[in-house]
């Protein structure tokens, strides 16, 4: 095992790279972890240099290119990807030589755990002062009858095909959401050679006053705004419906996607009139993000319910530190407020985690992180605002023969049907615990809130007091051969 | 004003769903209080083992204390008879299969362990016999070739933790018992002839403080037994252990055994949905309070070293584990006593209050209710519960002072 890295950095997205060059520059020995071959997170993906040609960044973003650059080539800064982080542990306080036996747990640093899927035997642990947990987030999953069906996807997702493998998912599309990426990935799509069978967007178009409202927050973002309106501007000029007030109520097929039904929605996203059919070989769902909070919660990190800003959020500080001493948190799992605020978040967070360890930095440079965050959390704030997905709507898509935990094959007929025989469980866990839904593969992200939903639904309360799954190592699935690497020397097998 | 009841069971997991079950089959008015959800605690959390052989931890330290665990093999015996029958007499499943169990050696000096286990085990009356290598991969092709002998129970098996003890709480609900989650007894005080119980029932609205009465109580709090025990002024001491546990992915069916070793901390079986359960025993670290208490209401942590040793016990004895996809280790607090042997009986002096914990009550649970059930009504016990009688501690406690 080697020295310990004055600071762990999960995820190389635009938090995590800015938060490790941050750190680095005020002198920090960083250690960056992600499951992906380059730095850049979701938003950044770009194709591997096998496919050559130049790097493609969004617009919308023109700081990206010098920070991936900055971040990469810092002699202070050491990358490791393709490796996923399985969980984090504090390092017992008398295991540790010199710690302060009357300080609490991480006073002695933290064993973060590492798994390479691809090559198990190079699983291991770095030990580090600090961690920093910048692990971007995943799309929402919205369970409708039929989703589980092969050419159901997340916007994100195949966004992620596009920027990753230029892989077009299929070739007549219907999109259905409510989250401004969706604009984005359709407008992709038809430039990468699909037919966009229709557009279904759940919200109506905006008011004047919401668009009033909305103003103040521009200034700053006019090219993220521009490129939506641009996205727009071509799906129109290429003749593709956009229907508002519009939510899909079934995907048709056999084996496959065949076909969408859509029907008009009200002001709340409940369906008003009757289902019509659309005929596509995909859908693509985009009601927006969850944040990545399984490592906070795998670490007892407190968390907040906030639907808008994606559902549990990971609490803290001013200076972005969890209620763990010695973990931090930026990015979306702080709340999902996209790629600049997540970069003035890892700002911050690198310099106070850099200030924390003795380091000089100056206020200035401080000040100025949390001048960021501010501008960035006006825009954000609005996005969140207008755009807050209408969870108890989207869960009443649901039929009883829809599967909400798809891992387990738990239908929601199934947990409505627990709830009325089991007066007595109120909770997500106590569902969980009885009718497997989260306790697949997937660990309960597609899952959760849905559960949490029905739960609160049957009891009158909100998603918040029906509670969240709890959260264990490994966060995500590791073959068993993964713990005996953890050893200082393995044994041999 | 106060609700009566003929008995009022405390804690929410397999042994109070089952004493409530069971009082509410006699025609008794019951009512169930737990602090939290049912089957949150070592209920739900343990791996579910029926076993009957003599655990590692017995025979770990040495032959006197062996022969002191053997004597609780009438317990065992009983609990086999009854998880066989319970899920009839309940009239749903609670996942019990008892297709035998093994309990393994690797080395010359475990083969010996099991010789002598199996010897005392078989006077006890319990049906186990050993095999060597090849006779039992002939029975597990599962097993590694390191395998020398094993001891094989066909009594042995497993209970599903998730659904057996929700399922006698239902059963329960079904003939009137009365369940209440989110309350937590505060009080314990005697009423007339019987007790009377104050809880705070929390809900989202906020808490309300009630008062039940009964004539008995029983407590089934697990971990928490010590705390009850403080509100009657009585020591009832438990030792709190915190155990790792790590559940797979679905696979197909390929362990249809409980397999255990008898030189290591392992507990390996496949559930009925095909996901590979391993324990055996590895510690947690409790979250201790600053006066040095182990604080029960926070989730200890797991260690490193439990995690290679399980993994590396596991993959030992049957390697196909080793590239099976974990998917969860968690912790759970389960409760042992000073001497290790349960306490089971009368709470000294409080009469009309009952008691059972420590040692193996996932197992034992429904052999406790029963025990304590029939203590409650004045007639005999089915086993001999003189060695678990809580006075013991008390009497311990006095000869201190």
């Amino acid at each position: 095992m080697t020295a310990a890295h004055d600071l762990v950095v999960v995820g190389a997205g635009p938090a995590g790279a800015a938060a490790a060059l941050a750190a680095a520059d005020a002198g920090l020995d960083v250690l960056v972890v992600d499951e992906q071959r380059a730095a850049g997170g979701q938003i950044f993906r770009t194709t591997p240099p096998e496919f050559g040609g130049r790097r493609k960044l969004p617009t919308g973003y023109p700081w990206a290119g010098e920070l991936l650059d900055r971040a990469r080539s810092h002699p202070g800064i050491a990358w490791r990807h393709g490796a996923t982080v399985f969980g984090i542990l504090p390092v017992a306080v008398d295991a540790a030589a010199g710690a302060d036996a009357s300080a609490g747990p991480g006073s002695a640093g933290f064993d973060v755990l590492t798994s390479d899927p691809a090559d198990p035997a190079r699983s291991g642990r770095v030990r580090a002062r600090r961690v920093l947990i910048a692990s971007g987030a995943y799309d929402m999953p919205v369970a409708i009858p039929g989703w589980t069906l092969p050419g159901v996807m997340m916007a994100g997702a195949v966004q992620g095909f596009l920027k990753s493998q230029r892989l077009r998912v299929a070739d007549r599309v219907v999109l259905a959401g409510s989250h401004p990426l969706l604009l984005i990935v359709a407008d992709q799509l038809l430039a990468a050679g699909a037919r966009i069978e229709e557009v279904a967007i759940a919200r109506g178009l905006p008011s004047p006053v919401e668009l009033l409202r909305a103003l103040p927050a521009v200034p700053g973002h006019v090219r993220l705004l521009g490129e939506l309106a641009g996205c727009v501007l071509r799906l129109l000029r290429a003749g593709v419906r956009i229907s508002t007030g519009t939510v899909p109520t079934e995907v048709l097929g056999d084996g496959r996607v065949q076909g969408v039904r859509l029907a008009r929605a009200d002001r709340g996203w409940r369906q008003t009139g009757p289902a019509r059919t659309v005929d596509a070989d995909a859908l693509v769902l985009g009601y927006g993000f969850h944040p990545s909070t399984e490592l906070a919660r795998q670490l007892g990190c407190g968390l907040d319910w906030d639907s808008a800003q994606g559902g549990w959020i990971v609490r803290h500080d001013a200076q972005l530190e969890t209620t763990v001493a010695g973990v931090h948190v930026a990015g979306e799992p702080s709340g999902v407020a996209g790629a600049e605020q997540s970069r003035a978040e890892g700002e911050l967070a690198g310099l106070t985690i850099a200030a924390a360890l003795g380091r000089p930095v100056p206020e200035r440079a401080l000040a100025g992180a949390r001048r960021r965050i501010r501008s960035a959390s006006r825009f954000s704030g609005v996005v969140q605002r207008m755009f807050a997905p209408r969870r108890e709507a989207l869960l009443e898509l649901a039929t009883p023969a829809t599967e909400i935990c798809r891992c387990e094959t738990v239908t929601r007929g199934t947990i409505d049907g627990f709830l009325d025989e089991n007066p007595f469980a109120g909770t997500a866990d106590a569902v969980k615990l009885a009718c497997r839904s989260g306790m697949g593969p997937c660990q309960g992200r597609y899952c959760e809130s849905a559960v949490a939903g029905l739960v609160a639904k049957a009891r009158g309360t909100g998603v918040g007091q029906a509670g969240r799954f709890a959260a264990h190592i490994p966060v995500k699935p590791v073959p068993l051969q993964a713990y005996v690497a953890l050893a200082d020397d393995p044994p041999a097998l | 004003m106060s609700e009566r009841y003929d008995s009022i069971v405390v804690g929410g997991g397999l042994l109070g769903a089952a004493l409530a079950w069971m009082l509410a089959r006699e025609g008794a008015r019951v009512a169930l209080l737990e602090r939290d959800q049912l089957n949150q605690h070592a209920s739900g959390q343990n791996a579910g083992s029926l076993h009957f052989q003599l655990e590692y931890r017995m025979v770990e330290h040495g032959w006197e204390s062996a022969r002191t665990a053997a004597e609780a093999m009438p317990l065992h015996l009983e609990a086999a008879r009854e998880w066989a029958a319970l899920g009839d007499e309940l009239g749903e499943s609670l996942g019990v299969a008892q297709q035998g169990g093994f309990m393994l050696a690797e080395t010359a000096e475990q083969v010996e362990v099991l010789r002598r286990k199996t010897a005392l085990e078989q006077e006890w009356g319990l049906d186990v016999r050993l095999l060597d290598g090849e006779e039992a991969r002939r029975l597990a092709p599962y097993l590694s070739d390191s395998v020398l002998a094993a001891a094989f129970c066909p009594l042995e098996g497993k209970a599903d933790t998730r659904i057996a003890g929700p399922a006698l709480a239902r059963g329960a609900l079904r003939l009137g018992a009365e369940v209440r989650t989110r309350t937590e007894v505060v009080d314990l005080v005697p009423a007339g002839s019987g007790w009377a119980v104050h809880a705070v029932e929390r809900s989202d609205a906020g808490e309300r403080m009630l008062r039940l009465e009964a004539d008995t109580v029983m407590l089934a709090a697990g971990v928490w037994t010590t705390r009850l025990g403080q509100l009657l002024d009585v020591s009832l001491p438990t030792i709190p252990l915190a155990l790792m546990m790590s559940v797979s992915a679905p696979t197909a069916p390929f362990v249809p055994h409980l397999v255990q070793h008898a030189g290591t901390k392992l507990s390996l079986k496949q559930t009925g949905n095909g996901t590979v359960l391993i324990g055996g025993g590895w510690p947690a670290r409790l979250p201790l309070a600053a006066d040095g208490t182990p604080e029960l209401d926070r989730r200890p942590t797991l260690l490193q070293s439990s995690l290679v040793g399980n993994a590396a016990a596991a993959i030992g004895v049957v390697p196909r584990t080793a590239s099976l996809p974990i998917v969860r280790s968690w912790v759970g607090t389960t409760t042992v006593t000073p001497d290790q042997l349960p306490l089971v009986g009368q709470v000294p002096g409080r009469p009309g209050v009952f008691v059972a914990t420590g040692g193996s009550a996932f197992t034992l649970g429904p052999s406790f209710a029963r025990s304590l059930i029939a203590l409650a009504d004045g007639r005999p016990p089915g086993i001999d519960l003189h060695p678990y009688d809580p006075a013991r501690f008390e009497r311990l406690s006095h000869a201190r002072r």
